[in-house]
């Protein structure tokens, strides 16, 4: 079973004149638990609506999604908020953290209104990241790797099966990117499967497989050996790719 | 969330907790921007203290108004009807008008007018003639007789006039009589005017029919009954009489004050208006420049009620935190007019009514947040998280 799957999943945006704009062309997509995978390619290829759709944050055109080996092609807002929440963490390129909370607040942001505190358990993370000293700090007082720590503690609060990251290392230096690399790696030996978009060649050292999108077609979306996944897809675009972010 | 809601516990504990994490976001989202929060707080303020201060106002002025017209609303009198022919009420009339009323006192008058004259001064006035002035009329000095048998009763403004008190003797149209009392200053308008006048027995009269005769109610509204009954029952087949009520004057007269506090309140509820359109521009503003950190919210899992619930809670706070300040404010301004004006008494401010005002500016200040954080909120509860992340 696969943490989170995409099956002939196609998304087309309304563009501006006639023809819709094709952002993924009956992608297949698969990673099972505890495999880091690294979505490469240039601008615009697409790769940002890829972990949109991932992600529930937008729903595919066509075909199906799976995510832990539940159908969840087409759910209510709620349901997919839901889902996002049990499933999926989050790491972006900005850090997206909330200035006014600390690091503790942000990392039990998911769980904040729900009743229980989970501050025990994010400070747990927290420490598990080496900022076990940086509990109580606010965004503006940690530097970029610590604020990307923080976020991808935030991103396991809720024990996910997925981690999807946007150009996770694109806001950080060599060293720092390497560091928080080796941390999704510790992230993936608990199971946790890691999809990773990116532009940096550092990114696809640490990942365990590299698919390549280009104009939303994926190339080797599927690990090797599963028949679904060899079938070639043909490349049939009339209309541009849109931005990729 | 329809699968996984962990909040879908009833009852109003469970309501408040999902709250508390809310207030408490808002509370640090609103200390970000701290002078732009105040401007809003200070909206609301202002507004709040408007209404409620305009309220109060206006129900002080109502309130001395009525203080001022006092229980004339609960008199009526009767007077015969000359146009019909009728110049007195006779004692058949006095038992027909006693019948219509059932409880209310009915006290008729004898009236004539005579040159009153004290030890240095006289002056002209209306003498009555009562049998049972106890029932109509105060005594400020002396002891109003249960049957007036002898002696005069002299009205306030006379006995001023003329300098006599209780126990000093007056003369009347040539005789001399003493004063057994001197009626309380009336505070009130009536065609009686007993200020100026003086009260003999009846026996002093040789009348054969009365002038008026006063019916004493316990209230305004027992009064307006009184009046109609006489109207429909005395006066069925002729107008023998005629009736001055003061209670339909006096409903006019609060009438009009009601008028007056609408209006001022009116007045008072645009500044909270305006108040409540800085508060949709203040969410307004603050959702724009948010917009990437709300999708943050809504793409961690944070439902869009949650998010709904911390922006209203800014915009509720903002409207408390105004309605606290601006009641506060109104009380101390009431109370320095209190102070700085002789005319405004101190127990018409205290008047329980105008925490009615209070209540309700502090009401409305709370509701102008949320109804004007409502929108904002909405929308950005509602923004697509993809959307909202794409900078």
């Amino acid at each position: 079973m696969y943490s989170v799957e995409l099956r002939d999943a196609t998304k087309r945006y309304p563009g501006g004149g006639a023809e819709p704009v094709i952002a993924l062309d009956d992608v297949d997509f698969a990673v099972e638990p505890g495999e880091f995978v690294a979505v490469v390619g240039p601008s615009g290829s697409g790769k940002s609506t890829l972990l949109n759709v991932l992600g529930l944050l937008d729903d595919p055109t066509e075909g199906r999604r799976h995510l832990d080996g539940t159908d969840v092609t087409s759910l209510s807002v709620a349901e997919r908020t839901a889902a996002r929440k049990e499933s999926i963490g989050f790491v972006f390129q900005d850090f997206h953290l909330l200035p006014t909370l600390t690091a503790v607040e942000n990392v039990a942001l998911p769980t904040a209104f729900d009743p229980g505190d989970a501050s025990e358990r994010a400070a747990d993370l927290l420490s598990r990241f080496g900022l076990g000293d940086r509990l109580d700090h606010e965004p503006s007082e940690l530097s970029g790797g610590q604020k990307q720590r923080v976020a991808i503690a935030r991103s396991l609060i809720n024990e996910p099966a997925v981690l999807l990251a946007d150009e996770p290392t694109g806001n950080l230096d060599t060293e720092t990117g390497e560091s928080i690399l080796a941390e999704f790696e510790r992230v993936k030996e608990e199971g946790v499967a890691v999809v990773a978009v990116t532009h940096d060649p550092l990114v696809e050292g640490f990942a365990d497989r590299v698919v390549e999108l280009t104009d939303g077609v994926l190339v080797g979306g599927v690990p090797n050996g599963d028949e679904e996944g060899e079938k070639s897809t043909p490349i049939d675009r009339t209309a541009p790719a849109p931005e990729d972010r | 969330m329809s699968r996984t809601d962990p909040e879908t516990r009833s009852g109003l504990g469970g309501r408040l907790r999902g709250w508390r994490p809310a207030v408490a976001m808002a509370a640090r989202n609103l200390r970000r921007n701290r002078v732009r929060t105040a401007l809003a707080v200070l909206g609301v303020c202002i507004g709040v203290l408007a209404v409620a201060a305009l309220g109060i106002f206006g129900n002080v002025l109502a309130l001395g108004a009525q203080d001022a017209i006092g229980d004339i609303g609960t008199q009526v009198v009767v007077s015969p009807n000359a146009d019909a022919g009728v110049d007195s009420l006779s004692d058949a009339d006095v038992a027909d008008i006693r019948r219509a009323v059932g409880s209310p006192a009915v006290v008729p008058l004898y009236s004539d007018n005579a040159v009153v004259s004290g030890q240095s001064a006289q002056q002209f006035a209306t003498v009555y003639g009562v049998e049972e002035p106890a029932l109509a009329f105060e005594a400020a000095e002396g002891r109003l007789p249960e049957r007036h048998r002898q002696g005069a009763i002299v009205g306030a403004g006379v006995a001023e006039e003329l300098g006599v008190g209780a126990g000093d003797t007056v003369e009347i149209a040539g005789s001399q009589v003493r004063v057994v009392a001197v009626l309380v200053e009336s505070q009130t308008f009536s065609p009686v005017a007993p200020d100026d006048a003086v009260f003999l027995p009846e026996s002093a009269f040789s009348a054969d029919g009365y002038g008026q005769a006063l019916v004493v109610a316990e209230s305004g509204e027992a009064a307006r009954a009184a009046a109609d009954d006489i109207r429909t029952e005395v006066n069925a087949r002729e107008e023998r009489v005629d009736l001055f009520e003061l209670a339909a004057i006096v409903d006019e007269i609060n009438d009009f004050f009601g008028l007056l506090s609408t209006f001022l309140l009116g007045l008072g509820a645009i500044s909270l208006v305006v108040a409540g359109v800085s508060i949709l521009n203040v969410m307004l503003m603050s959702t724009v420049e948010r917009r990437q950190e709300i999708g943050v919210m809504r793409a961690v899992g944070v439902t869009r009620r949650d998010v709904l619930r911390v922006l209203l809670a800014e915009a509720g706070l903002i409207g408390a935190a105004g309605a606290a300040a601006g009641t506060l404010l109104t009380v101390l301004l009431v109370a320095g007019l209190v102070l700085l004006t002789a005319e405004v008494d101190v127990a018409l401010a205290l008047d329980p009514t105008n925490g009615r005002y209070l209540l309700l500016a502090l009401g409305f200040g709370v509701g102008v947040g949320l109804v004007s954080g409502a929108y904002p909120a909405w929308k950005a509860a509602n923004e697509r998280p993809v959307e909202a992340l794409r900078s």
